[in-house]
């Protein structure tokens, strides 16, 4: 009884599955995220998904800025020590209950607990930026937070996609001292999760949006039509293709561009994509005997034509970019617009200077990222022509990834990801070579005008500090940025609404389908 | 029989514990750390730390080979450092959609290819068995998953009967879970098909010279009970032992499979654990495989007397 | 990837001969098996070999302009992703493919047998020891030995040939131990040993000599497995390294396009089973000539 039961249920939910008007948009996930605890245990998937369900105090505007989110308004002391959060009224949790102080307090001190492992405790206790000395809620719809010492990126590392947003959670997402499920402010709640197979985002019906019209990145009004997203694990590429086809999903949220140009021709899909923040490059060893010397870096340099090989690798998508503030960043200028250009001939003089006798050259790339082995097979074609003997080898990424991490090599093509202001872009490859192997770039002026930019507020005076590292950064030739990434996203033409952003993690509270 | 089951799996022990050294060496020999993995470049020493302290990789190699023992012989198989679930409950769940498959496709499999290996043989030399020997080499060398690529794009892509990707568990929709299995579990009936057969086809013609077939035959018993009682029993040994092999063989090696349909299944864990080093769902994947393979051999064993009386336990 | 399963596995002795003494047969024509085999494994070695001297067009030269064409007169099997000439990558494929299966199958059959005639004659604890170590190399996935070993190593040919031949020894080991097993009481032993011939020598003249028929066969077998598993680790991500053409990489390589361009993937499958199909049949012809019970 029980299995026709089963059988008839599975026959007209199959039959049905149409006919329903649920309004339900169905997402591929090229991974399973991780955890559903914000900024705990997480990676890039599992961040663009817990975006959906938390909401922070502030968050990224759309230019990349940041806004304030579930504050009202932000003040901030003369002396840079005290930040001031007045909270929005009638914000609810998706269990009911109210958003007061208490929660944003109980939350932060739940973040800055070591025992909690949140990703981003390094940045607020001391480690990086400055410390937060003391959280307090005078009344409860105000929260206070202190610092130690001014710090330019404070509201910038609160709203890191890697720390979760700093979601403000319901304490009930814990349960006994263990975490349990997230209860967030967000426009989204969680359904299902079935591991390894789906997740399933739900509606959340009494979303307090805020007053402004439309959307604002990851701020403004983030009200949704959607009653449900369905996020589906499909790891492999090919199959998420076809599953896009065969409209099994309505939309995969990154496509290589070479995908994305037989997508573009295919009826029924449609492409978005926007420039990101992620950087492209061929790093340096300049530690090793060979490429200790200046002038052979320089020469491999301008034995690139960058604009050729960034057009074939993206399709004409991004524009070469040999500076580590991205192109879509607000701080990119006609300064950081100066690079190397093709110049064989300079290449050729400064090798025959530098007195290079055709010895090999070890690039270290890897499959798992295609553009970047695709990058060093460009790269040692060119460098063939200019005369320098570049050898390809291609390693495991968890392999290469050790290798990068204690500067065991002479060159390798290497995919920073994202980081969403210009001091943390120098950052990932400023430091000191002793202590820290994988800072491809050990140059003290360079890092002490990057610890002036971190702490420093005003935008034009960061101008200027990110000008210098620039300008230096040409003249030591630690790596070679070539371009910064793409995020394009593959939707069938019945998805209304979604917008790619140089943020470029998704944001699926604008889309709405219209299926006929 | 209880003693030789017993026997059996008691020899299977040191296997275990060999194996899991192997593979508890072997894969962190492998350089790349999964704290490192798991950070990629923004890895700076502080957070690599405390990554590593979370994910207990901070102690020394035999200390965490005691650790996990003692946690295995409790029945905790530790969690997954890329994904943090419990690896028990994880891996028997993946374990599930490929020994689903697996079995199905074995199974008619050998419903297929051992009556068509019989009767090739009782008509050994016809066209008929030319056409059945033919057939069978030629399934056998075709690449499992070059068949399930053109399978896949002619039956999902091109006509778009069946979806190309995912799964859903008979538990939920059945109807629907037939729609994902259906094109594996035919690349994979089609592709063993081909071995099965010919095993079936070669133990058949051995038997049926022998002298106790010619004496059936003799006594005035009809073709078919001659095929059926004599041939099929005896000739079936060898093609359980074929089909026990294969068995064992299959549940690890359908990871290239697994791909091409995009199936949770164990071998795509065990593949994808490598490559992120997540040490706890590999060692616990490995133990799970060898002890089915251990106990696939067993039931062999424990079945090869009911077909060939020769042999004893 | 499927392990090699012996090719008789119910009696791996069974197809020693004794000391056979056939008189001289009139030459009949080879059965089809042996004529469609024997031609593929022809074509396959002559392809594999005029590959390393000459080919259609350079199959590493990159063509950025003439990517992903289909066949036409001036590619006759098209290009591929990168604009090289899919004919004359697979003529280097055939040649790759081949090195490795050569390498691996003669590492494994030298490795096995060594092993194996020790196991099977030595006997006693020697025997149960490297058995253990045998059967647990035999139920470990060869697909995780072979990703761990490399990973360890590096992708390389090498690398591939190294981790496959552990992975096929075992096998070997089981063919030829039990033939030894199966042999060892076989009366014209007990008539070498009764004649004072020393166990060593026995062991080399009498019972070395009947293992070469299994595995014999067992080679051929091995051999397309190790085409097999070498496409199959090439489709996980872990083959011979890029730029090196294997039909392997080549399959894989072709997945994304299996809309767009589906010669890409088409040829390169079509010369794994024709390879297959080749050692197969090769295999079944000398297995039919090696057993006279499987005559009719």
């Amino acid at each position: 009884m029980k299995k026709a039961f089963i059988l008839a249920g599975g026959l007209s939910a199959v039959l049905m599955g149409n006919a329903y008007a649920e309004n339900v948009l169905n997402v591929a996930l090229n991974a399973d995220i991780r955890s559903t605890d914000p900024g705990v245990n997480r990676d890039t998937n599992s961040d663009a998904v817990m975006l959906h369900l938390t909401e922070g105090l502030v968050a990224f505007r759309e230019d990349a800025t940041v806004g304030p989110l579930l504050a009202k308004d932000i003040q901030v002391s003369e002396d840079g020590l005290r930040y001031t959060f007045h909270l929005r009224d009638g914000v609810k949790f998706q269990n009911g209950a109210p958003l007061t102080s208490a929660e944003v307090l109980w939350t932060w001190h739940r973040y800055l607990d070591p025992k909690t492992q949140w990703r981003c405790l390094g940045e607020f206790d001391g480690h990086g930026g400055a410390k937060i000395v003391d959280v307090a809620a005078p009344d409860p719809l105000t929260v206070v937070f202190t610092l130690d010492k001014p710090n330019g990126m404070f509201l910038t590392s609160t709203s890191l996609p890697e720390c979760g947003g700093s979601g403000i959670l319901h304490p009930d997402s814990v349960v006994d001292g263990k975490w349990k499920a997230p209860i967030g402010t967000g426009p989204f709640k969680l359904g299902e999760w079935k591991t390894g197979q789906y997740i399933d985002l739900l509606r959340f019906a009494d979303y307090k949006p805020r007053d402004e019209a439309g959307p604002d990145g990851y701020t403004g009004n983030k009200s949704t039509t959607l009653d449900r997203v369905r996020l589906l694990v499909i790891p492999d590429p090919a199959a998420a293709k076809a599953a896009l086809l065969s409209k099994n999903v309505d939309m995969l949220i990154d496509v290589t561009p070479l995908d994305s140009q037989e997508l573009a021709a295919t009826p029924g899909v449609k492409i978005s994509s926007s420039g990101t923040m992620s950087v492209n490059a061929l790093l340096f060893q300049t530690r090793d005997p060979l490429l200790k010397d200046v002038r052979m870096r320089q020469a491999i340099a301008y034995s690139l034509d960058t604009t050729q090989i960034v057009a074939a690798l993206t399709n004409g998508l991004s524009k070469a970019n040999n500076s580590m503030v991205a192109s879509g960043s607000k701080y990119h200028t006609a300064v950081e617009d100066q690079g190397y250009g093709f110049d064989p001939t300079k290449a050729q003089r400064l090798l025959s200077e530098a007195g290079y006798k055709g010895q090999p050259i070890k690039l270290l790339v890897n499959k798992r990222y295609p553009s970047i082995f695709d990058m060093g097979v460009f790269a040692q074609a060119m460098a063939k022509a200019s005369g320098i003997n570049l050898e390809l080898e291609t390693l495991e990424w968890g392999t290469q990834l050790e290798r990068y991490q204690t500067g065991n090599f002479q060159m390798m093509g290497f995919p920073y990801s994202e980081r969403l202001d210009p001091a943390l872009s120098f950052d990932s490859v400023t430091g000191d070579k002793d202590k820290e192997p994988r800072k491809v770039w050990d140059n003290p002026d360079a890092k002490q005008w990057l610890q002036e930019a971190m702490r420093e507020s005003d935008p034009a005076k960061r101008q200027a500090l990110f000008d210098k590292l620039h300008q230096q950064m040409i003249k030591d030739v630690p790596l070679i940025p070539l371009y910064n990434g793409n995020s394009i996203s593959a939707l069938r033409d019945y998805v209304q609404g979604f917008r790619s952003w140089p943020v470029s993690k998704p944001r699926l509270w604008t889309v709405s389908v219209r299926r006929t | 029989m209880m003693r030789f089951i017993s026997q059996r799996l008691a020899m299977a022990l040191p296997t275990l514990l060999l194996i899991s050294l192997m593979v508890f060496a072997i894969i962190r020999l492998v350089p790349g750390d999964p704290a490192l993995l798991m950070l990629g470049d923004m890895a700076d020493a502080h957070s690599l730390e405390v990554t590593r302290a979370a994910l207990g990789l901070d102690q020394s190699l035999p200390v965490q080979f005691l650790i996990w023992g003692k946690a295995v012989l409790s029945g905790d198989l530790g969690h997954s450092i890329t994904t943090n679930q419990a690896v028990l409950p994880l891996i028997l769940d993946r374990f599930q959609v490929s020994a689903g498959i697996v079995l199905v496709s074995v199974l008619l499999a050998a419903l297929i290819a051992v009556p068509a290996g019989l009767f090739a043989a009782w008509k050994q030399n016809s066209s008929l068995d030319f056409s059945v020997v033919a057939t069978a080499t030629l399934l056998l060398s075709i690449p499992s998953f070059w068949l399930g690529l053109l399978l896949l794009y002619g039956f999902g892509i091109k006509l778009g009967w069946l979806p190309v990707v995912g799964y859903v568990s008979f538990g939920d929709a059945p109807w629907q879970a037939l729609s994902y299995v259906v094109l594996p579990i035919v690349t994979l009936t089609l592709v063993e098909l081909g071995a099965i057969t010919r095993m079936a086809r070669a133990s058949a013609i051995e038997v049926l010279r022998l002298e106790y077939i010619t004496h059936a035959r003799a006594k005035g018993l009809s073709e078919g009970a001659v095929l059926w009682r004599h041939a099929l029993r005896n000739a079936f040994a060898p093609t359980l032992t074929l089909i026990g092999l294969i068995l064992g063989n299959l549940l690890s090696g359908i990871a290239v499979l697994e791909t091409v349909f995009t199936l949770p299944g164990i071998g795509r864990l065990m593949v994808d654990a490598i490559y992120a080093r997540d040490y706890p769902v590999l060692q616990g994947c490995l133990l799970l495989v060898t002890f089915v393979y251990v106990l696939v051999n067993l039931l062999v064993d424990l079945l090869y007397p009911l077909f060939d009386p020769r042999v004893k336990l | 990837m499927n392990k090699p399963l012996p090719a008789s596995a119910a009696e791996p002795g069974a197809l020693a001969l004794s000391a056979p003494i056939r008189a001289s047969q009139p030459w009949r024509m080879p059965p089809l098996n042996a004529l469609i085999g024997g031609f593929l494994l022809l074509l396959l070695l002559v392809v594999a070999l005029l590959g390393l001297v000459w080919t259609p067009s350079d199959p590493l030269s990159l063509n950025l302009l003439a990517r992903l064409q289909a066949p036409s007169a001036a590619h006759l099997l098209g290009t591929d992703e990168y604009g090289r000439d899919v004919l004359s990558r697979l003529m280097i494929g055939a040649h790759t493919s081949l090195w490795i299966s050569i390498l691996t199958v003669s590492m494994a059959i030298v490795a096995g047998t060594l092993i194996g005639l020790c196991a099977g004659f030595l006997r006693g604890w020697v025997d149960r020891c490297l058995m253990m170590i045998n059967d647990a190399l035999l139920a470990f996935p060869g697909i995780l030995l072979a990703l761990g070993l490399m990973a360890i190593i590096g992708p390389s040919l090498y690398g591939i040939v190294f981790a496959l031949s552990l992975a096929y020894t075992p096998s070997v080991v089981r063919v030829v131990r039990g033939t030894v097993l199966s042999l060892r009481e076989r009366e014209f032993v007990e008539a070498s040993r009764v004649i004072g011939n020393s166990e060593l020598y026995t062991m080399l003249r009498h019972i070395a000599p009947n293992c070469i028929a299994p595995v014999c066969v067992l080679a051929t077998s091995m051999f397309g497995w190790t085409i097999l598993a070498e496409s199959s680790l090439s489709f996980l991500g872990l083959g011979v390294p890029p730029p090196a053409a294997t039909w392997g990489n080549m399959l894989a390589a072709s997945r994304p396009y299996i809309a767009t361009a589906s010669w890409l993937g088409l040829f390169p499958g079509v010369c794994i089973a024709l390879s297959l199909l080749a050692f197969n049949l090769s295999g079944d012809a000398l297995r039919d000539r090696l057993d006279p019970r499987m005559r009719k």
